[in-house]
């Protein structure tokens, strides 16, 4: 098999792991947040915490190796686009929390027959594409040269940056790994209920070991001497785009690895829901709401495409990188989500 | 792109495999010839080739992508499937874009008669436009075939400003050490080179010197089998695909020239039974 194909094939199993485990633990940041910040419940949030810590130290690891070479990956731009970065962040965490869930949670909710997610993964994917190539890829273009910085460090990367102020970059990389795993880790096992919360502590290391696969997959799967694959791994906004034009412009398109994850998760969630019979078809009853999950939706692929990324791909895959712009843009997503839960913006929590 | 030191790779081509192959190539000959637009008459250089030849619209089988995110780097296959009469071959294949700052993007050269002329590359696209191919026959015809292309702004927002110097005219080489008498010689090569047009700047604002890899000969046991001219439009690493039809055992030679003057070598021994 050419290795295009087998990263395709390993997106895909990579796609159905996070579909079944997805619609079986419920993982979701919004739902996390939300649980945190509004409703008392923190297991979830500290899944997703659990799932960094793990995507984190795989990812390092697999790049102290040698086996990729993570400052080849997106995150790690030359220039960081600090006004897309951090506006695309806030917009995509305000859109999540309007549309309740991220495109990944979305695409698990359309496999156990929610229909919402269904207008919410058109919207986002259509706004992502327009934003990426489409109609208003210019302003997104101009965006970005507004307020471009040179990177300070090449490559673009936390331990990097700290190796310019005397550190051994290896040291410097293992330090920053610790703490903030460490941290992470002690965030979520210092608490009792998630000790007790299987569900929530194998959602976690599940996650955060599927980003780990999927850097493997491109990085070392998809090494070719003459045509080696873009270096990516979990991703919910060009994805979804790609999948939409894939489905229009199939012949012409070679199956990449995002969008076999993007079919992956689908169909996996879509398996779970039948097998453990949880499945239930489900739309809106008010058009007041279904214009509601549009407009988070629309914002989702707008923002994520300017920050290069969702929860899932700077939150979880940038993050685990180091890189400087995942920081700016995971931040954004933060203060996006907590403007629609406790800010001014506070939005109502949705009735479908 | 990783960072592997295999500069020697070798893997053969099947039969069966290489019998596909010209199978596929004579399923799209059989295409009807369809008719040039003619776009092509107001590009100087393909004029220049076509002399006062009337370009016949058949048998140039092109294979891009219809729409591209990236313009830096888009997959390009070229591959003459017209019937030839006896005595009749490919001597050169011209690729041209007419939108680009310089619409020459590479010359494929044929030296014997043998050779499969079918090519592989990845080029550079400026904006959305016909791409024209024009094949050179001995008998003094020309073929002449076109593609349409969209480009659309760059989705991976990917800036090639730094290129690792280290690597820098590191070869990586895939071709068969053995093959059958009379069998095709499938080679894949790509040597490591930012082929810097001259026409970028960098991020102080200063232009990035011009700096090209200009050709790449194919000697096989001391006499040129195939030449590649590559031009501003191959994309940066450039990679080709071509074939050579070895008649004896002997040594292959591979030589990139920059237009520095520097070269780059690679040489593998190829036993023909």
């Amino acid at each position: 098999m050419a290795p295009d194909q087998i990263v395709a094939w390993a997106g895909l199993v990579i796609g159905l792991a996070f579909g079944v485990c997805g619609q079986i633990t419920g993982f979701c940041l919004k739902r996390g947040l939300a649980g945190w910040w509004v409703e008392g419940e923190g297991t979830k949030i500290r899944a997703l915490g659990l799932a960094l810590a793990v995507a984190l130290v795989g990812a390092q690891a697999l790049d102290a190796a040698g086996l990729v070479a993570l400052r080849t990956s997106l995150y790690m731009q030359p220039e960081i686009s600090v006004l897309t970065l951090a506006a695309g962040g806030v917009l995509f965490g305000y859109g999540m929390v309007m549309a309740n869930g991220c495109g990944a949670r979305a695409l698990v909710l359309l496999g156990s027959g929610n229909l919402r997610s269904f207008v919410v993964l058109v919207c986002l994917g259509i706004a992502g594409a327009a934003t990426l190539t489409g109609l208003v890829a210019p302003l997104r273009t101009a965006m970005q040269s507004v307020a471009t910085l040179p990177a300070p460090v090449s490559p673009a990367s936390l331990p990097a940056w700290l190796a310019t102020a005397g550190l051994d970059g290896t040291v410097a990389r293992w330090l920053v790994v610790a703490l903030m795993s460490g941290g992470l880790m002690a965030f979520a096992f210092l608490h009792a209920p998630f000790r007790k919360d299987a569900k929530a502590m194998a959602s976690g290391f599940i996650v955060g070991l599927l980003v780990v696969m999927g850097w493997y997959a491109t990085g070392v799967l998809g090494a070719d001497d003459f045509d080696p694959a873009a270096l990516e791994s979990l991703t919910f906004i060009a994805p979804v785009a790609n999948t939409i034009n894939f489905l229009m412009l199939a012949t012409g398109f070679r199956l990449s690895f995002g969008v076999a994850v993007v079919i992956g998760v689908f169909l996996g969630a879509l398996g779970s829901a039948l097998v453990t019979r949880t499945g239930k078809l489900e739309g809106f009853t008010r058009p007041g709401s279904m214009l509601r999950y549009m407009g988070g939706g629309t914002l989702m692929g707008l923002g994520g495409a300017m920050a290069l990324g969702c929860n899932i791909g700077q939150g979880l895959t940038g993050l685990s990188t180091l890189a400087l712009g995942s920081f700016i843009a995971s931040g954004g997503i933060l203060l996006g989500a907590w403007f629609a839960l406790r800010g001014p913006g506070r939005l109502p929590a949705p009735r479908p | 792109m990783t960072e592997t030191n295999t500069n020697h790779t070798f893997n053969g081509i099947s039969r069966r495999a290489f019998l596909a192959m010209t199978g596929g190539a004579l399923a799209l000959a059989s295409f009807p010839a369809l008719a040039l637009s003619d776009a092509w008459r107001r590009v100087d250089e393909i004029n220049a080739v076509v002399g006062d030849a009337d370009p016949i619209a058949q048998g140039v089988n092109i294979e891009l992508p219809l729409v591209t995110e990236n313009g830096a780097n888009v997959p390009l296959k070229v591959g003459i499937g017209r019937p030839m009469a006896e005595g009749e071959h490919v001597t050169a294949i011209h690729i041209y874009a007419p939108r680009n700052p310089f619409p020459e993007i590479a010359t494929f050269r044929f030296v014997d008669g043998f050779d499969v002329p079918e090519i592989e590359t990845r080029i550079r696209l400026n904006e959305s436009q016909t791409v024209f191919v024009v094949a050179e026959l001995n008998s003094g015809a020309v073929l002449m075939g076109e593609r349409d292309v969209r480009v659309t702004v760059s989705g991976c927002l990917t800036q090639a400003d730094t290129y690792a110097a280290d690597s820098l005219f590191e070869t990586r080489v895939r071709v068969a050490e053995s093959v059958a008498n009379g069998t095709p010689l499938e080679v894949l090569t790509l040597i490591n080179h930012p082929q810097e047009t001259g026409l970028r700047e960098d991020a102080q604002g200063n232009p990035v010197p011009k700096r090209l890899i200009e050709r790449l000969e194919a000697r096989y046991n001391g006499e040129v089998a195939f030449v590649a001219e590559f031009n501003r439009s191959i994309s940066s690493n450039p990679y080709l695909r071509f074939f050579i039809t070895p008649e004896e055992s002997g040594a292959l030679d591979l030589v990139w020239t920059e237009d520095t003057g520097a070269s780059a070598q690679f040489n593998a021994d190829i036993t023909v039974g």
